[in-house]
């Protein structure tokens, strides 16, 4: 993982790399703002941002405009260094985390092979929670520093909401690492190409027509992730943090202009880290529909009669194409969830937490264990 | 100076003025954020050692978990009356001073220490044996599972007993008469 690469070439196309998936992750924002407003609207029978631009696309970098020349301001009672601090510290684990998500199969030159995601890690997903977990402390720093009573009930609820829905989240993929053997990202990819096809009993059943997704195998696991991925990202039904009717805006009730924003785009961030994990656990990752990335790559081979090197660069197109899709349809239905359900009150939040999607992700883990041991071990 | 020794001294840095500013800062708030940062200092220290599961667990479980609750508590509690407890006095000085004296303490002598098994293990084969394992096979996370749960089952099984004992204990303390949760 430390490796940046053998040559100059090589570490300064990796270090563009993991800069071009921070603005990837930050540009993906306007949009994602837009679709969240048009999409409300749609959704609540209104027109929505339609002036500025074409189909109102313009607007969000006229708003961009107005939230960098607002006055920058910082209440008085508050603590200035982590006032401050606290939006800056907003985005670094989300944009950190997104980075080591892999978005298609790798490019392979003559004498090098770049990976199409900032960074790979050995242990992608034990490092992704780890690092989206420290978010828990901008909300605390912001709602702290703040220095409003308002604030800082948000902070705690939030991080408390964090705190809890973590173990259920955490809980949720050991099934899908036992299911693949590994913590790596791009492995769990590897496992789930290809046409459905699993051994039990030492009998082998396969459905040329089906892919060979997690969510087959995992099912109980991916709602309880993606409902907890909800909770971790501070969005409705779980946005108990920032209940506008209780505490205004909840911890960034004190913060205006460009500040606010940047709690905005962790707060996106944060949703396509889930959404990017969604669809690699559970949906195939960037493989394409019953296809493996070698057959793909053949198929263009073949198909457009074009040299290996060729077919490579439009495999990674292809693979990256089909990996956005996924991804967009999951944001999308974070959007959709939004503008769809009522706010949770807080002690259905946490017996929701910890008395129903906990034990659930306990049984099962402990059912896939027993289940794989049965099946991996026993012959008829 | 090579890009490893460059990042160990900057992580090293990171993770000993942290910690530091753990006893030297008045505000417990402070103090709080910055254990946060010398779990987080450690965890990237041990990426650098390719103990990667180890490092995650250390983000998840330190820095993200137990410094959160941490931190949580300290926000709800009166920090006026914490501060003056934490500057004034002669025996908090003393035992700070004595604390920092015990670290530093401590720091020469690590590096005293290291040295000296540093320039026996470069001499010795075998640790060059070790590395280029390591560097082969980076997965370290199977070895520590069955460090844990094959070879040491027993004691480790033992100290989350012993956990729970002291999970259970602390809430039939506080709970008991004349206790900060007292029941009546």
């Amino acid at each position: 993982m430390l490796s940046m690469g053998n040559s100059t070439f090589e570490i300064a196309i990796n270090a563009v790399k993991t800069i071009l998936v921070f603005f990837m992750m930050v540009q993906a924002v306007p949009i994602l703002v837009w679709l969240e407003r048009r999409g409300s609207a749609f959704i609540q029978n209104r027109f929505g941002p339609n002036r500025v631009g074409p189909l109102g696309l313009i607007q969000l970098l006229a708003d961009a405009v107005k939230f960098l020349t607002k006055e920058d301001f910082a209440p008085e009672a508050g603590n200035r260094f982590l006032f401050y601090c606290a939006p800056v510290f907003a985005l670094i684990p989300a944009a950190i985390a997104y980075m080591a998500i892999p978005m298609s199969v790798p490019l392979v030159t003559e004498s090098y092979t770049f990976l199409i995601q900032g960074y790979e890690v050995n242990v992608g997903i034990v490092f992704i929670l780890g690092i989206s977990s420290l978010a828990a402390y901008t909300i605390l720093m912001a709602g702290w520093g703040s220095g409003s009573k308002f604030s800082l009930m948000g902070a705690l609820r939030a991080s408390a909401q964090i705190i809890s829905y973590e173990l259920a989240l955490g809980l949720a993929i050991v099934g899908v690492i036992l299911l693949y053997g590994t913590f790596n990202l791009t492995e769990m990819i590897h496992a789930q190409a290809g046409a459905f096809h699993f051994s039990a009993f030492g009998y082998t059943i396969t459905a040329p027509w089906a892919p060979n997704w997690g969510i087959f195998y995992q099912p109980v696991g991916a709602i309880l992730f993606f409902a907890a991925a909800f909770a971790e990202s501070n969005r409705l039904p779980f946005d108990l943090a920032e209940g506008e009717a209780e505490l205004v805006a909840g911890f960034h009730t004190e913060y205006g202009g460009f500040k606010m924003l940047m709690f905005f785009i962790g707060e996106y961030g944060h949703m396509m880290i889930a959404s990017g994990l969604m669809v690699t656990f559970y949906f195939g990752g960037y493989s394409i529909w019953a296809a493996t990335p070698a057959d793909v790559q053949q198929w263009f081979a073949d198909t457009l009669s074009v040299s290996n090197q060729v077919a490579n660069i439009l495999s990674v197109i292809a693979h990256f194409l089909c990996y956005t899709v996924k991804f967009a349809i999951f944001l999308w239905i974070f959007i959709h969830v939004r503008w769809t359900l009522p706010r949770f009150r807080y002690d259905q939040l946490m017996d929701l937490g910890w008395k129903t999607m906990l034990p659930w992700a306990l049984a099962n883990t402990i059912i896939t264990a027993t289940v794989i041991f049965v099946t991996s071990y026993f012959i008829l | 100076m090579s890009s490893d020794a460059f990042l160990f001294w900057f992580l090293a840095l990171v993770t000993v003025v942290s910690g530091l500013s753990v006893v030297l800062m008045t505000n417990p708030i402070y103090s709080a954020l910055s254990l946060a940062m010398t779990m987080i200092g450690v965890s990237a220290l041990f990426v650098t050692l390719n103990a990667y599961f180890l490092a995650g667990v250390q983000l998840i479980v330190y820095a993200g978990a137990v410094m959160v609750l941490f931190v949580m508590v300290l926000m709800l509690f009166d920090l006026k009356h914490e501060l003056q407890a934490f500057t004034r006095g002669r025996i908090t000085g003393a035992i700070k001073i004595a604390s920092v004296g015990i670290l530093s303490g401590l720091i020469v002598g690590a590096v005293t220490m290291g040295l000296k098994t540093a320039t026996t293990l470069t001499e010795s084969a075998s640790a060059a044996n070790a590395a280029v394992a390591l560097k082969t096979n980076p997965d370290t996370t199977r070895a520590l599972a069955e460090n844990l749960f094959i070879k040491n089952i027993f004691g480790f099984e033992a100290l989350g007993v012993l956990l729970l004992v002291i999970a259970v204990g602390t809430v039939a303390l506080s709970r008991s008469k004349g206790g900060s949760h007292a029941r009546d």
